[in-house]
């Protein structure tokens, strides 16, 4: 390139400038009017429309229903409810076969036919007490609910009723200072919360956005369920009588997600009054047309692509922390091991907010994944309750035959009603799992937003669990 | 991926024309962009021809990154790209400047437009802003059953002429006219079908002096730019890409098409 | 364990101390950094500003004029302008002060920011139209040049602030304001005074007396052969010709309300249809842009199908979309009654 053509062609650019500001702002305008002139031009020659259209009217009817002011909002809630407990109960019988399988049937002949081999205790211990339990715990935690929610969840994608969630939910949003749109990354988010937050990338405006970024933890991702499941299970479930126990878990899983879209609007109301500071911009979004799901390739695809995909990540995450688990536990240091020694020293705090320092332990060795917080937080109470007969010693990662065994393992670990429903709301509150956390920072492409979606929940979910502890505490005595 | 093969076999795909890569882009001949307005059928018929399961959904918006895929067809290796749905090009959200950015930049052999039937006008706008910039685009005339159902009839013929690029209906998620649309490109990719697409006529008067003014400079600067039009009217838009394309000379690269393809396949 | 009652206590009481601390805006934190803002850095670039303002309107500034500027007593604002003087932004003489060119530059360098930034929040922020010139005084003395640049670039190199100013370009460039006599400007259209010319002294007394100033926005009311009446800042002045030609006024595009004669897309009840006429100036950027690409142009036919809760947002069929809009914005599209002959 000569410096002439260089000199040429910042010549252009310059004279471009100067007729900008000869022919004004609204070029935009002038440019889209006219296209949009030829375009009805030509739409008006070549498409002709036979007579009116029952379909479409049938299309009507429908969100005439869906979007009224008196049912819009309880057939969304009934329709979530509904998608939990179909999920709570379809999968419980299938998690307890694969359970059986894995852990029960496949985990004394793996360690078994290792140990024969000749293969050194430690290395036994790391890689099937660790890392297979890990997994094994994983595929039968998750794969059930999975299979049953993303289906579910894909049929009423496909039909087109999410967009009608966003028009309905839009009045919330709009009063907070939040993108319409944010209704739908939210919704996104339950599948898993860095899908949610590429899913942003619909809303135009930055500040909204970054907004829709930092409130999507609050959508609880399938991650979370078996967390929230298992204890609202164990804990609430078990407080009423049994015919009723399903029911009421569902409700109360239900409840969390719903706290959940409650704190995503408080988070989002606060930032757009403090740090991103402004009105709620522009909203415009297409309701598209409903269309009959297909039912078998929905199916199809989302067992064999989400579920397995999703599933994949999980396995692949809770090997690692399987290994960190069971080194946390065997290593010791003065006698004690590294995770009691850690336990008895955050206890105190832990406590006094309502949780123990076994669940903070758990939260921390489970940041690359949620999923396996159950699990550990399993396997460290039996550690330090020192319970003898349950699982197949220190540090390996189990799954208890029935939910009552597991239950009397938290109790015996001091676990009270209070603990169970702290540990709901801080698997709600916490910081994003790390593929969330780096997902974030690729969007943004900005530190302080990364550090501040992953503070700002953590804080939040200590303050809760702190203000329930000494309410709870207060009415209790 | 298990029914990869299924339907390879069966009649409506021109035994055995097409073969869908998959991932598999090694050794591409040509580029293939899908663009179209959200929720149109883009992702659908980019699993159609290349076997991949991108997520589509009812819903504008669905996918908001880049997704590639290959496809074989008629001894021809293809690239095709799914890009995000915009409902036009000028305007700025993270994911219809990943669509912009890849029709102009990428320099696609041909970019399919996949439209929706029964919104043809508000389609037409995403099309007449495509014809700006490349002259090799087919009109993927999608959702043909819906229309259908909606008593729309649409005269393909008319519209291939007003257009002057083909139009080819297609029902993506049936299956419906993809051996047609694969034979579309393969005409068009290699030459045996040129098109001469329709361009934008009026705008006010004060901007059409204007951009006839620059166009001109931008001719003389770049000799043989088939879009010179287009490139002053987003000049004066302050177009920030195209200023950087225009200060570096990236933007020739639409004339010389070939060499930037090697370019762009090395990166 | 602690007493629960006792730690409610002890964690209000911090929330407080916590909210006087750093509530935005008017927390200590937030007071101490608005009172910080006074850095020497600040003053030397408001003081440019104001030079360049005043050379631009042809007004000789003053030590007081710029004392008063920056609120700071008259010593300070000496010694400022020393510092200035020692910088070679300014030169004084018998004449006054006066920038030299490397301070115009720098004057302009400010400029660009603080309407760069203005039009950024105008576009795409949301931030309420009073609040825009604050923050972008605010804003003006901290953001580095590359980061403007690079938000112009993301903007699309805009060329005028959103109150119609040009922004200058990153060489220093403005265009030739390029005055005309006010007897030129037609009925009804806006201009703004750049300059009120000082000979002969017997008119430009009568002007001043009028309370005429540059920078102050007029509209023409009507011209007649010996009179011109027109309106400046919300009050009615007349003038004679004679006069009114010593007035140098540049054109400004305001935008010729159209909100009394047409309703407003938001008054469409469900059901009913209608015919776009345009969208408000006062909807800008890319909400702007997004609304027209989705149809809202001139001339389309619009339907109102769908209402959600309290009527916000509506949902329009708009060339064959149902596609939702908020009250907000649909207050900015104006409609009119549609006739059958209007669609063809
Ligand atoms: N009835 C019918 N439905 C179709 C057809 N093609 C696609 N669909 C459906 O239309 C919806 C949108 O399809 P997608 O392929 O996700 O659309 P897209 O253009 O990729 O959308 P974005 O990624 O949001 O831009 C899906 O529910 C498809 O199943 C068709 O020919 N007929
Ligand atoms: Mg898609």
């Amino acid at each position: 390139m000569t410096t002439n053509q260089i000199n040429e062609r910042e010549k252009l650019i310059a004279s471009a400038n100067t007729l900008r500001w000869e022919i004004g702002e609204n070029i935009h305008d002038s440019i889209i009017e006219s296209i949009y002139t030829d375009a009805a031009k030509i739409a008006n020659k070549v498409v002709r429309i036979k007579e009116q259209k029952k379909k479409y009217s049938f299309d009507q009817t429908i969100d005439r229903i869906v979007t009224s002011k008196w049912l819009g909002f309880p057939i969304m809630f009934l329709l979530l409810a509904v998608v939990f407990w179909v999920t709570i109960e379809g999968a419980n019988v299938p998690s307890g076969l694969i359970a059986n399988l894995l852990v029960d049937t496949l985990h004394p002949l793996l360690k078994d036919f290792i140990a024969s081999v000749g293969i050194p205790y430690w290395i036994n211990g790391v890689l099937i007490d660790g890392a297979y339990l890990a997994m094994a715990w994983v595929i039968s935690v998750m794969l059930p609910p999975m299979a049953i929610f993303f289906p579910l969840f894909t049929l009423l994608e496909d039909f087109g009723y999410l967009p009608r969630v966003a028009f309905n939910m839009d009045n919330l949003y709009r009063k907070v200072g939040a993108h319409g749109k944010q209704a739908l990354t939210m919704t996104m988010g339950f599948g898993c919360n860095a899908a949610g937050i590429i899913a942003t990338r619909i809303i135009d405006s930055p500040r909204e956005r970054i907004i829709a970024i930092i409130t999507n933890n609050f959508s609880l991702c399938n991650g979370r369920w078996p967390t929230q499941i298992l204890i609202a299970t164990i804990f609430i479930g078990g407080a009423v009588p049994a015919y009723l126990a399903g029911l009421v878990s569902a409700a109360a899983v239900v409840s969390i997600a719903l706290l959940g879209i409650i704190f995503s609007l408080l988070v989002s109301w606060g930032l757009s009054k403090t740090v991103l500071k402004g009105e709620a911009s522009a909203f415009s979004l297409e309701l598209p047309p409903y269309r009959p799901p297909r039912i078998l390739r929905t199916l199809y695809t989302s067992i064999i692509d989400r579920t397995i995909f999703v599933l994949w990540r999980a396995v692949v995450f809770a090997i690692p922390a399987g290994i960190v688990i069971w080194l946390v536990a065997n290593v010791t240091i003065g006698g004690t091991n590294i995770a009691e020694h850690f336990i008895d020293w955050t206890d105190p705090f832990a406590l006094f907010v309502g949780l123990n320092g076994v669940i903070l332990l758990a939260y921390i060795i489970a940041i690359p994944a949620n999923e396996i917080v159950v699990p550990t937080v399993l396997m460290l109470t039996v550690l330090v309750a020192g319970i003898a007969g349950v699982g197949s010693g220190s540090g390996v990662m189990f799954e208890l035959d029935s939910i009552g065994d597991t239950s009397a393992i938290l109790h015996a670990g001091g676990w009270t009603v209070l603990t169970g429903v702290n540990l709901m709301l801080f698997s709600l509150l916490h910081n994003p799992c790390s593929t969330t956390i780096y997902t974030i920072y690729k969007e943004t492409k900005s530190i302080k937003w990364t550090v501040i979606s992953t503070i700002l929940p953590i804080i939040m979910g200590f303050a809760v669990c702190f203000f329930v502890a000494q309410l709870w505490r207060l009415i209790a005595s | 991926m298990i029914d990869q093969n299924k339907c390879e076999a069966c009649p409506v795909h021109n035994a055995g024309n097409l073969k869908r890569l998959g991932i598999n882009m090694d050794k591409f001949d040509f580029v293939v962009a899908l663009a179209g307005n959200p929720n149109t059928g883009k992702s659908t018929v980019f699993n159609n021809l290349t076997g991949l399961k991108q997520h589509t959904g009812n819903w504008p918006g669905k996918t908001v990154t880049r997704a590639e895929g290959g496809f074989e067809f008629n001894k021809n290796r293809y690239k095709l790209i799914d890009l995000p749905g915009t409902y036009s090009l000028l305007s700025t959200s993270t994911d219809e400047e990943i669509a912009r950015d890849f029709i102009l930049f990428g320099q696609p052999d041909v970019t399919v437009v996949v439209v929706d039937a029964t919104r043809l006008e508000r389609n037409l706008n995403l099309v007449l802003q495509v014809l700006e910039i490349t002259d090799r685009a087919i009109v993927c005339l999608n959702l043909m059953d819906e229309a259908g159902r909606r008593n729309i009839e649409i005269d393909e013929r008319a519209l291939t002429r007003d257009l002057g690029i083909p139009v080819v209906p297609t029902e993506a998620r049936q299956d419906v006219g993809i051996p047609e649309l694969l034979k579309t490109v393969d005409d068009v990719v290699t030459g045996k079908l040129i098109c001469k697409p329709y361009r934008i006529t009026g705008s006010s008067k004060g901007l059409t002096k204007a951009v006839e003014n620059l166009a001109e400079k931008i001719k003389n600067e770049f000799p043989g730019l088939p879009n010179a039009r287009w490139v002053a009217l987003r000049l004066l838009d302050g177009d920030q890409k195209i200023i950087d394309a225009v200060r570096s000379g990236e933007i020739s690269g639409i004339v010389k098409r070939n060499a930037i393809e090697e370019n762009f396949a090395t990166v | 364990m602690i007493d629960p009652l006792f730690a409610l206590l002890i964690a209000f009481a911090l929330s407080g101390i916590l909210a006087v601390l750093f509530w935005p805006a008017k927390g200590i934190y937030a007071t101490y950094k608005k009172a910080k803002r006074n850095t020497s850095r600040v003053l030397i670039e408001d003081t440019l500003k104001h030079l360049y303002d005043y050379e631009e309107r042809t007004v000789r500034p003053t030590l007081r004029s710029i004392a008063g500027h920056l609120s700071i007593g008259v010593d300070d604002t000496i010694q400022l302008v020393e510092k200035l003087q020692s910088m070679g932004l300014v030169e004084s003489s018998q004449d006054g002060i006066q920038i030299t060119p490397q301070g115009r530059s720098y004057a302009l360098r400010i400029i660009r920011i603080h309407r760069l930034w203005e039009r950024y929040l105008a576009d795409e922020t949301s931030v309420k139209e009073t609040e825009w010139h604050l923050e972008a005084e605010e804003k003006e003395h901290s953001i580095s040049v590359e980061e403007a640049e690079a938000l112009a670039a993301q903007m699309g190199n805009p060329v005028f602030d959103p109150h119609g100013d040009p922004i200058p370009t990153k060489d220093g460039e403005v265009p030739k304001r390029n005055g005309v006599p006010l007897t030129t400007l037609k009925n009804g259209k806006f201009g703004r005074i750049i300059h009120v010319e000082d000979e002969p002294h017997a008119i430009y007394s009568q002007l001043i007396a009028q309370g005429l100033y540059p920078g102050m926005q007029v509209r023409i009311i009507n011209t007649e052969k010996n009179r011109i009446r027109f309106e400046v800042n919300g009050e009615e002045c007349v003038l004679a010709p004679l006069f009114a030609a010593n007035v140098h006024v540049i054109p400004i595009q305001k935008q010729e309300e159209i909100t009394s004669e047409f309703k407003s897309l938001s008054s469409l009840r469900k059901g009913e249809k209608a015919v776009v006429v345009g969208i408000s100036k006062a909807c800008r950027g890319p909400q702007r842009r997004r609304l027209m690409d989705l149809g809202v142009v001139p001339g389309t036919l619009v339907t109102a199908e769908l209402e959600s809760i309290g009527r916000d947002p509506v949902a329009f069929n708009i060339k064959g979309a149902t596609i939702a809009i908020r009250k907000k914005n649909a207050d900015q599209i104006y409609i009119k009654e549609f006739s059958q002959e209007e669609l063809n």
